[in-house]
């Protein structure tokens, strides 16, 4: 009972996604059953307006901008938090996951009061610091599990055996924490690729791919929305397959290492 | 001059090892901290603490002037509208909480302690990533008066012409937003239900609990944080949403978060939206105190009882 139970609730997430990626190829405008024939022609409609390249390739910019930056900041944060203790790391933690406890509309309108306050224009600048504190927690929080578990002794160990500082963090810190980080990255631009909510208020001229479709959706229904949807689902998807791939590898070739480690003794 | 005795030098460097006293000295991993506290303080406080300033001012023609009022929350409070839209944002954000959760545990059961492998979180996930905004076309799509539902009403001719009360309507809203937020809140039960060993349920059976006695006496007082979790992100989410109101919400679906949005969005009033926006906070605040005085209430609060 418990499965067919579980078929019910992936077909409840899936069944709706599975019918705008069929309706994207579909021939006609409609969007009733039964399917009446196989057409590419809403991609290739969506490909030849150039206002939906450029803000797909915003989209891109932004996701890697915010990736990077989220990296750094997000990495620097936990790397803090292994270390610190009391009420300070108390308050550092949840100052680190209090952006995603509010709703993004808050987010949006306290960022973008800001921006008018100290005169920065709205532009891909700003919807990148927005996503940036957006992907924040979520970086930290999926580097948590690492950090908990985190045995400050083997840098301590590094240190007695006559490692400086930057070697420790180098051949012990890193290595550690890098497939936890990757991961993290990844997911960080899968959020930002898809960041809808807080953009809207701190957008400029230039449009993403979340706004590009939101545009379509308020104007008319053209069908090409569902070309561009499935379009944004396969990036998202691609990356982070990509993602979960290299992760997969580098904890195979871990383990292979590992193993002829132990055959060599 | 006289050559530095032993002791002068052993004072000195006592001066440059003590550390400071606490206000000035740096708690450890402060170093590292430094560039995300202040990135949080400047993108997040700092914002924070602008939009309740300028909730205190008012606007006349577009332009925001700094003198200090409460008129702002004096006409919300007074706003039949605006309690209006509270009322069903909050409904909205508690039905899809609740439905989230409760539809949610179960596969959190089977995903922990039935699943031999991780295909279907991968799957949960993968939907989770599958963007917010063709999430809320789909359900339109579905529901809309030349939808799916319809037509297939129409052509099957159950209905002689399409049911309008489908979309456009707080349930369409809801439909949409349980959709949305299923897999954050099955992933947070998740992790939650990680940490109750399947060995305790066995005790627990060993012991003689019936299977109601274990889910009633161990699973969901183990799993409390992460049941509050999962409702309280759910319900934040949801209640605070604007953009699903507006798309399938229809005339009766317009909620506070809604009202917020257009103000900073068309008609302007930014001290007007920032007041909403911080009473619309308290409102929240009010539902988790009440949520968790009732799993107190139900007992499924981790307590005393377990120690007594």
């Amino acid at each position: 009972m418990l499965r067919a139970y579980l078929s019910t609730y992936l077909f409840f997430l899936f069944a709706p996604i599975a019918m705008i990626v069929l309706f994207s190829f579909h021939s006609t405008p409609g969007l009733v059953f039964p399917m009446e024939g196989f057409s590419l022609r809403w991609y290739s409609e969506l490909f030849a307006n150039g206002n939906f390249v450029a803000s797909l390739w915003n989209s891109v910019k932004v996701g890697i901008f915010t990736s990077i930056v989220t990296t750094i900041l997000g990495t620097l944060a936990a790397l803090a938090l292994i270390r610190m203790r009391g009420s300070f790391r108390r308050v550092f933690e949840l100052l680190n996951f209090m952006p995603i406890g509010l709703p993004g509309l808050f987010l949006g309108i306290a960022l973008v009061t800001l921006f008018a306050e100290i005169g920065l224009p709205r532009s891909l600048v700003t919807v990148t610091i927005a996503h940036v504190l957006f992907t924040l927690p979520f970086f930290v929080e999926t580097m948590r599990s690492r950090i908990t578990y985190f045995d400050a002794s083997l840098e301590e160990a590094a240190r007695d055996l006559g490692a400086s500082q930057f070697q420790t963090f180098r051949l012990v810190t890193i290595p550690i924490l890098l497939p936890t980080i990757v991961g993290a990255a990844i997911l960080t631009f899968a959020l930002s690729f898809d960041e809808f909510i807080i953009t809207v208020f701190v957008s400029g001229n230039d449009t993403t791919l979340p706004l590009f479709i939101w545009s379509m959706l308020r104007r008319t229904v053209d069908p090409s929305i569902n070309a561009a949807s499935v379009l944004a689902l396969a990036l998202s998807i691609l990356v982070l397959a990509a993602g979960g791939l290299s992760m997969w590898m580098q904890r195979k070739r871990a383990v292979a290492a590992r193993v002829a480690e132990l055959e060599g003794e | 001059m006289a050559m530095a005795t032993t002791t002068d030098y052993i004072e000195s460097a006592k001066k440059v090892r003590r550390p400071l006293p606490w206000p000035f000295a740096a708690p450890k991993g402060f170093g590292l901290a430094a560039l995300p506290l202040a990135f949080l303080l400047f993108f997040f406080v700092l914002p924070v603490i602008i939009l309740f300033v300028t909730s205190f001012f008012t606007a006349r023609s577009f332009v925001i002037e700094p003198v200090w009022n409460i008129q702002n929350y004096v006409k919300i409070l007074w706003a039949a509208g605006f309690w209006q839209a509270t009322w069903v944002g909050l409904k909205n954000g508690v039905f899809t909480a609740f439905f989230s959760v409760v539809l949610s545990f179960p596969v959190a059961y089977y995903l922990v302690y039935r699943a031999r492998t991780n295909v279907i979180l991968y799957l949960v996930l993968l939907s989770w990533f599958s963007s917010y905004l063709v999430r809320v076309y789909a359900w339109r799509t579905i529901l809309g008066t030349n939808g799916v539902i319809n037509s297939f009403l129409l052509s099957t001719g159950i209905i002689d012409k399409p049911l309008e009360i489908i979309l456009f309507s707080p349930f369409a809203s809801v439909i949409t937003l349980i959709h949305i937020m299923l897999p954050f809140a099955l992933l947070i039960l998740v992790s939650a239900m990680r940490d109750v060993k399947k060995e305790y349920l066995e005790a627990a059976r060993d012991l003689g609990a019936s299977g109601p006695a274990v889910l009633y006496k161990v699973i969901l007082p183990m799993t409390y944080k992460g049941i509050v979790g999962s409702f309280m992100f759910s319900f934040i989410l949801a209640a605070g949403d604007y953009v699903t109101p507006q798309l399938l919400g229809g005339r009766e679906g317009v909620t506070s978060g809604l009202l917020i949005a257009n103000q900073f969005r068309s008609s302007g009033n930014w001290p007007l939206g920032s007041a909403m926006a911080f009473v619309m906070m308290a409102t929240f605040i009010i539902v988790y105190i009440v949520f968790v005085q009732i799993l107190r209430l139900a007992r499924v609060a981790p307590g005393r009882r377990y120690h007594g």
